[in-house]
């Protein structure tokens, strides 16, 4: 599976509204992810990419878009400790 | 560490009341939203003639009165608050003259929610040294809300109120555990107060990090006490949003019925929310002897912290 298919995936059981299919579509402007849904998704994140998200990174326009966030698990994450 | 007590809490909140009802009809919001998105029902608000330093000293003679101690025991004051009368001197002047006790050291800390449990943490430190310090948590939000452009997602979240404690060497109440208190300055800007001008909050970020940093204090302070999670009786934390008072307890998982949470009656009242909470929680339902309480807060800095108190008395 793809990570943004897995995004996708984590996505949903915190959407508020359907999940875009354009990935540079913003989440927070299509009322898809609220501030306590994109904690939740972010930690889904972690956990099914093995990825830990520093605190300094906790920026909501890193995780803003699909795009966004698969760019930021794919080239900026570290290896969860 | 010498021992050290809290020997008492108090908290004042203004008569006045500002409805769900009114901010629905000035921004034109459905019913149910602001409780779906905050948790909160109502705040409180001065009135006319009503001062920050009027919350503040009522809540300092609260505490003073739990306490059993008279001002003139007092070894040093500090007050939390962002929203003091004046650039300076602080609230903590105020408060000092209006209690008569001069020649004591007696200041404010500008950390907005999280002042009232950085005053706790510093007063710990200083107590053996000053004697009995009382610490004040007080703030007039309304004051700040009041500042065009009013903004929905703010303005529906904040309140008025003080909460107060006093901090003392040796035995008392609730001794004092152990303290954590921590500032990281990199994404400071998220959460601030220019003169005059309104708040300037990114709500998203604020939530990620408080959700984070607070789980990560709280963790450090049992884990560094060889305490779990179901060691702890009631966790007070400053009451910010109540959607974020639950995901911080789901993620600990901590049972719902130990997160204490009053923010439906007063909203978010900054600095001072966390002793308001401590006071209202303790007095409304006494911890038995030994029982563990932990207090955390997240504000301005950005800056968070916790303390970790234990019951008094015979086990």
């Amino acid at each position: 599976m793809s990570v943004e298919e897995t995004i996708r995936q984590a996505m949903a059981p915190f959407a508020n509204n359907p999940i875009p299919e354009d990935p540079h579509a913003s989440l927070f402007e299509l009322g898809v992810i609220d501030s306590f849904g994109l904690m939740d998704l972010l930690n889904a994140l972690e956990e099914a990419l093995g990825v830990h998200v520093p605190d300094a990174d906790l920026v909501p326009k890193r995780f803003e878009t699909i795009s966004k966030i698969a760019d930021y698990f794919e080239s900026n994450g570290k290896p969860k400790s | 560490m010498p021992m050290i007590s809290v020997a008492g809490f108090g908290h004042h909140v203004p008569e006045g009341v500002l409805s769900n009802a009114a901010l629905e009809a000035e921004f034109g919001l459905e019913p149910g939203w602001i409780p779906s998105v905050s948790g909160i029902l109502r705040r409180r608000c001065i009135s006319e003639g009503e001062t920050i330093l009027d919350l503040a000293h009522a809540a300092a003679q609260g505490a003073l009165a739990d306490a059993g101690m008279e001002a003139d025991r007092l070894g040093a004051i500090l007050v939390g608050t962002g929203t003091p009368p004046r650039q300076f001197p602080g609230l903590s002047a105020d408060l000092q003259q209006r209690l008569g006790v001069q020649n004591i050291p007696a200041f404010d800390i500008h950390l907005a929610s999280v002042g009232g449990l950085f005053a706790m943490g510093v007063a710990v430190d200083l107590c053996p040294r000053y004697g009995p310090v009382l610490v004040v948590g007080a703030e007039v939000m309304s004051a700040v809300m009041a500042r065009p452009p009013r903004v929905k997602e703010t303005a529906i979240l904040f309140g008025d109120g003080a909460g107060a404690c006093v901090v003392g060497p040796g035995p008392g109440k609730f001794e004092v555990v152990d303290v954590r208190l921590r500032s990281d300055s990199t994404l400071a800007s998220e959460l601030r107060l220019d003169f005059a001008a309104p708040l300037s909050m990114n709500g998203r970020a604020v939530i990620l990090q408080a959700n984070r940093k607070l789980q990560g204090v709280i963790l450090e302070l049992l884990s560094g006490n060889g305490l779990g999670v179901a060691d702890v009786e009631r966790f007070l934390f400053h009451q910010a949003n109540l959607n974020l008072l639950k995901q911080v307890g789901q993620s600990l998982k901590i049972p719902e019925e130990r997160v204490f949470v009053n923010l439906q009656d007063y909203g978010n009242t900054s600095a001072a929310s966390v002793l308001i909470a401590a006071s209202e929680s303790l007095r409304r339902a006494p911890l038995r002897p030994g029982a563990h309480v932990v207090l955390a807060a997240f504000g301005a800095g950005m800056s968070w912290g916790g303390l970790l108190l234990r019951a008094g008395g015979s086990r």
